[in-house]
């Protein structure tokens, strides 16, 4: 497993593309520093800026196809940090800068739209998008625990940033409380690397990897790491604040923290298991409990919920737990099952980040067009806003995971792996699960469906918003079918191509 | 018999933390804050972390010191309108049983903690900084968990991670002294934008709730 | 080339006319019906062309890998021809029946962009070429549907939406988790490799027949079969065009379909034979043929006896291919298509009823015969078909089910289909004795619920040909059986392969 996380400390790191990782991390700011003085009224100038970021990774994935694992170290005052970058490294950067760049296209009509530039938020957004998306790049690039912990506490204080542009009493109080919790989270995060570094006297993962011997320390600790990075990612008993935190947010905001934020912890959480304990079966059914228990409840609460986007946030607590149930099909199985569950694992990812992404972009369109935040508000929505509604309509299927989509080629792997491991329980929390999604998604348009209401004051949003949110949820449709992309993009882990 | 200012080094943060998070009047609870982290550079500084005690001076003393009282509306002229010092006191009283009940999860985590440092043989000298540090880590989560007070949260959150910082150089400090000073310098940091954010929500908050107490939210099931 | 993209083309006409339609503005009805018709019309010709290559003995398929292990794979056979050659016809029929049917009704762009879709699904349905690519359509159909059903948009409407879906949707995991079984097994089934199951040590056996099982339970949903029908009397709430064609090809036929690929073309007729799950399946058509008759002879109103009637008459196909032997294959296959035109024109002419008179109740029939003779013609004609009289269609089904039973050596199935064809006799028959024998409001006694003059003729012209056609072509199919390109002609050929190797 860890040969596919690309950490081998066999290989010489090459040095020749070091400009190459740093501009990956650093353009993203750059994005953030010129929305910050130009304010951009219309879209192109952000997405210029956020193609620009695009283009160190163009130049990165050939050098990675060919030669595969690209591996760096950056000295700095006695302190070493190593980056890497492989297939799996390289899709989550390409996904990371597609949905900036798609928040960063919507994000001018939505504030000219919606915001009417009330207060000091809309400045802020930009510098802290690109600081969110800078430190996303050095979360997919670590391969040390500090230059993890910076990223995650960047990327944290940035998330929470955000989430509190809007400025009203609802968004404060959430994020009030979203701040605490991840504050919590970076020092339960922080004890568990001090742990660590204390035992083992490195931070480096792939050193660590070979050093670390079982025992209290390395139980304590990834016991604190874990519950640090599950607090972020929303991970079952750890996710009320979530809905709260989204109800309020902006919605390009809520895009990208759903589709990313929440997945760079898991990303980081599975990643530590991976290198520390990839044999801890029983630990890893804990965590697959904590999974289903999630794709339960969140898929209940997302059923219940009266508002729009509180269906769509608690939707992310449902979907966080597929992935959760990634963990016992990854650690202490055979490796036949491993291989199909990493697959699906990454494809789950891909396949949701991209659907969450087009469904809160697709909600927010539907709330600003109808003035509406509630469910039941949008009743006829169908007959007036059929784009937003069909981005809806894509992403949803994405979401439960229905064909041809990229969450069906994903459930499927992960059933799959699952009959394979002989681990019964996920078959049913997948099929529940899917039932669930179902459920919530198709009281949605039930309520759209809705024909015989009166014709009250809507106002349609720019069709650049609303083609965003379909384009976005087309990809995450159309990636089902074709899924060996990304996957053979997954095979590049090792030494060589 | 360790020497008696290392013994007061070492005391001094736990009894001013303690302090700190007992007193329910805020500006003074800021102030013992301000008093802890100067302690606490003090501490650094005899452990030989002089570049930790700079900046714990400078970040953690000054500037978080500094965002606390801005978030109490206390200018650097002391000029503050009373009606806000009025509130500038936890309503809420402590109540021990409450407190109580609080301590366990908190000795739990502690007798985790212990039992995993148990098996990691310390030096004389880091010895007792590690004690201090998993006193001020208790500590700061008991009162993190017990109080609602937003204010008070963060200087839980701050004492908080003083003891992770202290712990972790008292366990790095002779073997990888490089990357542990990179992790306190980042937590540091992060404290500080933590507490600094944390401070102008207090603020707006109180700004846009007048009637309500300002920094209140028992509604919100944090812990 | 060419052989290779036929599939792949005939799938898209209908696929890319969705979001076209969609891209038309709601106002432009004409270019929206042009665009319809000649889409119908190069499908069916495509599957025209593909018919033809079959019979030449030519090579269709069009595949690419999903994830290693899992292929997409659009195949022609025989018995797929026979289900995409039902759907391009009926699809036909049923785009010109809808346009007359919603005429300046709302939301048009959005119907007709998912009636496509769900036409898509079919064609997709009968061109999958393994498991795998048949359950993505299979769920595909789904997903078209239901904005079809809660058309209307009124409680009634997006309530048996909520069931439909709950119905189809359990169904459509059950099945996933079943093919998800069988892949787990034994990977990739390609359509008509029987040997990778046959092959498979028997100590399997048992897990083979709980596979069955479930697939059968996923497909048994659309099927309709009892205790699994409830969601088809309460959508019949659709338009008539939808529910005539749920009814005849796209939901309900993809659950026979799906079974009859499961027990041909996965298991093999020899191992579900061996396994003893033909008997499972004669019994629970046996089942639901009764079940159903009984029950439409209770309904009151016109569609939903005729939605009873198709529960029944659905699973004439399921008792066919559970026949041990070729004539049981032929009777169920044929019985695929025969079933499809009759059951097509049954709603046609329940639609005009209540379009042109405002008629929904059977008592409101009285002698319309007078008032709508071609439809009443029409109507005559798919009734006497359901009940199995020569010269229609349904005879000939009943006839080589009846051979079937013998070479199963299960004679008291014959007993099943003359209580069977009893009972059709006594639903359908009062109908047509009201139609054509009752004086009603056209000689002079009470008055129509609604009456509308829609057209030149006794109704629209949009709507009484496709009637007239569908009901002209289930005329054929039993009149010229046994002439090549015929229903029963395809049916024979597809038996010949599954019984001589």
């Amino acid at each position: 497993m860890i040969e596919r996380l690309g950490l081998v400390t066999t290989q010489l790191p090459t040095t020749g593309s070091s400009v190459m990782a740093l501009l990956v991390v650093v353009l993203p700011l750059l994005l953030g520093v010129l929305g910050a003085a130009c304010r951009p009224k219309r879209g192109w100038p952000a997405v210029l800026a956020s193609l620009l970021a695009l283009l160190p990774l163009l130049t990165l994935t050939p050098l990675v196809v060919s030669q595969g694992t690209q591996a760096w170290v950056l000295e700095l005052d006695g302190l070493t940090l190593h980056w890497r970058a492989n297939g799996l490294t390289l899709l989550l950067l390409l996904l990371t800068q597609l949905l900036v760049l798609a928040s960063a296209a919507y994000a001018p009509a939505y504030l000219r739209v919606a915001v009417q530039a009330q207060g000091r938020g809309p400045a802020w957004l930009w510098p802290l998008m690109g600081l969110l998306a800078a430190s996303l790049s050095l979360i997919w690039l670590a391969a040390d625990l500090l230059t993890l912990y910076i990223g995650l506490e960047l990327m944290g204080l940035s998330a929470v940033g955000l989430m509190l542009l809007p400025g009203r009493e609802d968004a404060l109080a959430a994020g009030m409380r979203y701040l605490l919790l991840a504050l919590i989270g970076s020092l339960a995060f922080l004890l568990g690397l001090a742990l660590l570094l204390g035992a083992w006297g490195r931070l480096d993962l792939a050193g660590l990897a070979e050093a670390v011997e079982a025992g209290p320390v390395l139980w304590v600790a990834m016991a604190l790491l874990s519950a640090g990075l599950l607090l972020k990612a929303a991970a079952f008993p750890l996710h009320a604040w979530l809905a709260p935190v989204h109800g309020s947010a902006w919605t390009p905001v809520s895009a990208l923290h759903a589709a990313l934020v929440i997945k760079a912890s898991f990303f980081i959480a599975l990643q530590l298991w991976l290198v520390f304990a990839p044999q801890a079966a029983v630990a890893a059914w804990v965590v697959g409990g904590m999974g289903a228990a999630a794709v339960v409840w969140g898929g209940l609460l997302a059923w219940r919920a009266d508002k729009l986007k509180d269906v769509v946030a608690w939707s992310t607590v449902s979907q966080l737990g597929y992935l959760l149930i990634g963990f016992p099909l990854l650690i202490g199985t055979a490796p036949a099952v491993a291989s199909i569950a990493w697959d699906g694992v990454w494809l789950q990812l891909l396949a949701h980040s991209l659907a969450k992404a087009a469904m809160f972009l697709a909600v927010g369109n539907l709330m600003l067009a109808t003035g509406e935040s509630r469910v039941s508000g949008l009743a006829g929505a169908s007959r007036r806003f059929p784009l937003a509604l069909l981005s809806f309509g894509i992403a949803a299927i994405s979401l439960v995971g229905l064909p041809p989509s990229a969450g069906f080629t994903a459930k499927w792997l992960l059933l799959h792996a699952a009959l394979a491991a002989g681990q019964w329980p996920w078959l049913l929390v997948l099929a529940v699960g899917t039932l669930l999604s179902a459920a919530y998604v198709f009281r949605v348009f039930r309520y759209s469906f809705v024909e015989d209401v009166e014709l009250e004051d809507y106002r349609p949003v720019p069709l650049r918003m609303d083609l965003i949110a379909l384009i976005l949820a087309l990809a995450s449709l159309l990636l089902g079918l074709a899924a060996t992309w990304p996957l053979a993009l997954l095979e590049i882990a090792g030494g060589g191509p | 018999m360790p020497p008696l200012d290392d013994v007061l080094l070492v005391t001094l943060p736990v009894l001013l933390a303690a302090f700190v998070l007992l007193d329910r009047h805020l500006v003074r609870a800021c102030s013992l804050f301000v008093l802890f982290a100067l302690a606490v550079a003090l501490t650094w500084w005899k452990l030989g972390f002089l570049w930790l005690a700079m900046l714990e001076t400078l970040l953690g003393a000054a500037l978080t010191g500094g965002f606390l009282f801005h978030a109490l509306g206390v200018g650097l002229a002391g000029r503050a309108p009373t009606a806000r010092l009025a509130h500038a006191r936890d309503p809420v009283p402590l109540i021990w049983r409450r407190g109580l009940v609080h301590l366990l999860p908190v000795l739990a985590l502690l007798g985790m903690l212990a039992a995993a440092l148990g098996s990691l043989p310390a030096s004389d000298g880091s010895l007792a900084a590690r004690w201090s540090g998993l006193v001020l880590i208790g500590l700061g989560l008991w009162a993190f968990a017990l109080h609602t007070h937003l204010l008070r949260r963060l200087l839980a959150f701050n004492i908080t991670g003083t003891g992770i910082f202290l712990l972790l150089m008292s366990l790095v400090g002779k073997t990888a002294p490089a990357a542990g000073q990179g992790l306190v310098i980042t937590g540091l940091v992060v404290a500080l934008l933590g507490t600094a954010l944390g401070a102008l929500l207090v603020r707006r908050l109180g700004a846009l709730v007048p009637s309500r107490e300002p920094a209140s939210a028992s509604d919100g099931q944090a812990s | 080339m060419s052989q290779a993209w036929l599939p792949l083309i005939t799938l898209a006409t209908s696929l890319l006319v969705a979001p076209l339609i969609l891209l038309l503005p709601e106002r432009a009805w004409r270019a929206r019906a042009a665009l319809n018709l000649s889409a119908a019309l190069l499908k069916l010709l495509l599957v025209g062309l593909m018919v033809v290559g079959l019979y030449q003995g030519r090579e269709f398929a069009f595949g690419f890998t999903v994830v290693p292990g899992v292929e997409f794979l659009l195949r022609v056979d025989a018995l797929g021809m026979m289900f995409a050659g039902l759907s391009s016809l009926l699809w036909l029929a049923t785009t010109v029946y809808a346009i007359g049917y919603l005429e300046d009704s709302p939301n048009r762009k959005r119907f007709f962009a998912f009636f496509s879709l769900c036409v898509a699904s079919t064609i997709g349905i009968s061109l999958a070429g393994n498991l795998f690519t048949f359950l993505l359509f299979y769920e595909l159909l789904t997903l078209s549907t239901y904005p079809l059903v809660v058309h209307r948009g009124h409680p009634a409407g997006l309530a048996a939406g909520t069931v439909y879906l709950r119905y189809t949707l359990s169904g459509g995991l059950v099945l996933l988790l079943g093919v998800v079984g069988l892949h787990a097994l034994v990977g990739d089934v390609t359509f008509g490799e029987r040997e990778m199951l046959r092959d498979l040590d028997p100590s399997y056996h048992p897990l083979l027949i709980g596979l069955f099982l479930v697939m059968l339970l996923g497909l048994g949903v659309k099927a309709a079969l009892v205790p699994l029908h409830g969601w088809l009397p309460r959508a019949m709430v659709a338009p008539a065009p939808v529910s005539a064609l749920l009814h005849a090809v796209a939901v309900v036929k993809a659950g026979a379909f799906g079974i009859v690929r499961l027990v041909y073309d996965v298991y093999g007729i020899q191992l579900t034979f061996e396994l003893g799950l033909l008997t499972v399946l004669t019994v629970l058509s046996v089942f639901t043929i009764l079940y159903g008759s009984i029950r439409a002879l209770a309904q009151q109103e016109l569609k939903p006896r005729l939605a009873y009637s198709t529960i029944s008459q659905v699973s004439y196909i399921v008792l066919g291919i559970s026949l041990f032997g070729p004539f049981g294959t032929i009777a169920g296959l044929a019985h695929l298509m025969h079933q499809g035109l009759m059951k097509v024109t049954l709603f046609y002419c329940a639609g005009n009823y209540a379009e042109e008179l405002g008629i929904h109740r059977i008592d409101e029939l009285d002698g319309a015969g007078r008032r709508m003779p071609l439809t009443s013609l029409a109507f005559t004609v798919g009734a006497l078909g359901m009940i199995g009289l020569p010269p229609v269609a349904g005879f000939i089904s009943k006839w080589y089910l009846g051979l079937g039973a013998v070479q199963a050596g299960m004679p008291w199935v014959i007993g099943v289909l003359v209580a069977s064809s009893l009972l059709n006799a006594a639903y359908f028959l009062p109908i047509l004795h009201r139609l054509w024998f009752r004086a009603g409001p056209a000689h002079g006694k009470g008055q129509w619920p609604e009456e509308r003059c829609l057209g030149r003729f006794e109704t629209s012209g949009w709507l009484l040909w496709p009637s007239l056609a569908t009901a002209l072509f289930s005329l054929l199919a039993g009149l010229l059986a046994g002439l090549p390109f015929s229903p029963l002609d395809l049916a024979t050929l597809v038996a010949t392969e599954e019984y001589l190797p």
